[in-house]
């Protein structure tokens, strides 16, 4: 495992675990996942230079692409959420609790 | 909504599938998930009630993390074995990541309990799709990995899904979060067979979309959410209460129904690989889920006439809903098993 | 250089734990600013400096000026930074966590790490990713038409899930 790939793993994981442990806010869930697709650009791209491979180069822009619409779509869901429950809280999501 | 918009947003989580489906590449196949899920998050949010909002954030939060774990992992695959190819994943790390964002996406036990919140949340319709379409893009990518996998792991998720999938819907009373342990429980006895027979897991997934597509819109038909005012069903629509009653039974897997097909393949395959105490295991499991879907036809069959009514009477409006699914799925849910042979010619 | 590389890669392993700590979300964004900022340090020292200012212009340039805008309006009276005990904690917890799981996958670090790629290329005018994200528009055409399609999808999630004061049942905003 060279010191890349061993930071871009480690970022992801942080991201990962800070999503699943800590959710006070719906925008702190969403910045962790924006720093996974950081850390997975950051990954696809030094995949693609370190290869010399040119045509994967487009990989981490797709990605970018992909991971632009995901921040659009969750920050929508954020107002959504804040017009209907009064706050972004994630605690206040209990309405469908067994 | 938009008929316009409608038609994009459908569009767009057919292409999503599909493009999954049709990749052989990790990153296309990711892209797919990622335009499905896009896709049905406005159909979840349609009717903008706190509850539809609350359950389309839960999902689209699990969904968004098992898609950058399904990339992560076949970003590490590639790093340390240079192979984007789905069917030619070998890094163990990444396989096990793998699975385990595949059962996050498609609801397997240790990490389903999103599933049973988010369908409660949504109406009949994008429930179905919810539980029936949705499955399919994750379910081929499992099947195409699936020989790559780690035995234990797989096997574990399959036992969990079942036992859990029973013992959850025990205590409910929404008819959708039944449906979501149902479901779970479903998915437990393709995920057990997936290694030694994909095929079968096909089949059982084929029969689940089917009994599961009758069920939803059989409570779609008589407006039911509930379990009390499913005690209702007779006096609005007598004949679709003994078929609706049928049908769940065939989920439960009982004999003469399609049901049973899947769980008795299922088990004779086990078998004969040597796994009795893992079939046992199952057919046990098997029985937790029998009890709700028993408590199910109780409510809906045994409490009519001459008792006195458990819920409130409504208004019995002539449904104008179109019932050529429902006639269909309902019939395919009931009478399959005669011709097994034909349907297992039809997947292998 | 190769420290240079070395401190860019523990400056995006500490960004990210300064996200994944849960501070208050402003100071959440600040840390992927960070952590982006020492992204493109990472890229251009291993040669991708066209890929280095995409991520610059729209890492930085677009998303995360929406975000602080949404750290703006989810804000609250006494946010919590990396200072508060909580969030130390985890900070520590974590740091912790990547020092030990460095120290055991990290015997052989050094033995096959890979050259910086522009110790071999000082004169060179065209690089991989630069040709590379060009392709894009001609060979993997199909892929563009894919991204723009989601694009637009995007535009209509957006649209139906905020619009419309006259639906839903509750306003608290």
């Amino acid at each position: 495992m060279t010191p890349v790939h061993f930071s871009f793993s480690s970022a992801f994981m942080l991201g990962l675990m800070g999503l699943t442990f800590h959710r006070t806010h719906l925008l702190s869930a969403l910045l962790c996942l924006e720093g996974m697709m950081l850390s997975l650009f950051i990954a696809l791209s030094l995949w693609s230079l370190q290869l010399e491979s040119t045509t994967y180069a487009t990989a981490p822009m797709l990605l970018l692409a992909f991971s632009a619409c995901e921040a659009g779509a969750g920050l929508a869901l954020l107002v959504a959420t804040t017009r209907t429950h009064g706050t972004d809280h994630l605690q206040n999501l209990n309405l469908l609790q067994c | 909504m938009n008929p316009y918009v409608l038609a994009i947003l459908l569009s767009s989580l057919g292409i999503g599938t599909t493009l999954t489906f049709a990749s052989s590449h990790w990153l296309l196949a990711w892209m797919g998930l990622e335009i499905s899920t896009l896709a049905i998050i406005p159909l979840m949010a349609q009717q903008h009630h706190p509850r539809a909002v609350e359950a389309t954030t839960k999902y689209f939060l699990t969904q968004a993390t098992a898609a950058a774990m399904i990339l992560f992992a076949s970003t590490t695959n590639a790093w340390t074995t240079g192979e984007w190819n789905i069917q030619e994943m070998s890094n163990p790390t990444a396989l096990v990541l793998i699975t385990m964002a595949l059962a996050l996406k498609i609801g397997l036990a240790p990490v389903h309990y999103w599933l049973p919140e988010v369908l409660q949340g949504l109406d009949l319709t994008t429930g179905l799709i919810l539980s029936t379409w949705q499955k399919l893009a994750p379910f081929a990518l499992i099947y195409q990995i699936s020989p790559m996998m780690n035995p234990t792991l797989v096997i574990m998720l399959g036992l969990a899904s079942t036992i859990i999938g029973g013992w959850g819907g025990l205590n409910q009373t929404q008819l959708r979060k039944i449906l979501a342990y149902s479901s779970i429980a479903h998915l437990g006895w393709m995920m057990i067979v997936m290694q030694y027979s994909p095929n079968l897991a096909i089949l059982n997934l084929i029969l689940y979309i089917t009994m599961t597509t009758a069920t939803f819109l059989t409570f779609k038909n008589v407006a039911s959410t509930k379990l009390s005012t499913l005690t209702l069903t007779w006096s609005k629509t007598p004949m679709m209460t003994t078929m609706a009653m049928m049908t769940l039974l065939s989920l439960g897997g009982l004999p003469p129904l399609t049901g049973f097909m899947p769980k008795w393949l299922i088990l004779q395959e086990l078998t004969k690989q040597d796994l009795p105490l893992t079939a046992s295991i199952m057919a046990l499991a098997a029985l937790l889920s029998l009890f709700f879907y028993l408590r199910m036809c109780y409510a809906m069959t045994l409490t009519i006439a001459p008792n006195t009514n458990n819920n409130t009477s409504t208004w019995r409006q002539k449904s104008s809903q179109t019932t050529m699914t429902l006639s269909i799925t309902t019939t395919l849910a009931l009478a399959l098993l005669p011709i097994t042979p034909a349907i297992m010619a039809l997947t292998t | 250089m190769f420290y240079f590389t070395f401190l860019v890669l523990i400056g995006l392993v500490l960004g990210l734990v300064g996200v994944a700590s849960n501070p208050a979300p402003y100071f959440a964004a600040l840390g992927l600013v960070v952590a982006a900022a020492v992204g493109c340090g990472i890229l251009v020292g291993h040669g991708g400096s066209f890929l280095s200012l995409v991520l610059f212009l729209i890492y930085l340039g677009g998303m995360l000026v929406v975000f602080a805008y949404s750290a703006a309006l989810a804000a609250e009276p006494y946010p919590e930074t990396w200072g508060d005990w909580s969030v130390l904690f985890y900070v520590v917890v974590y740091i912790a966590g990547v020092l030990v799981v460095g120290g055991l996958v990290g015997g052989d670090w050094y033995s096959y790490s890979w050259v910086v790629v522009d110790e071999f290329k000082d004169l060179s005018l065209l690089r991989g990713d630069f040709s590379g994200v060009a392709l894009m528009y001609s060979l993997g055409g199909a892929m563009l038409v894919v991204s723009g399609w989601v694009l637009l999808l995007t535009l209509f999630v957006v649209l139906e899930l905020t619009r419309g004061l006259s639906r839903g049942a509750l306003r608290a905003v």
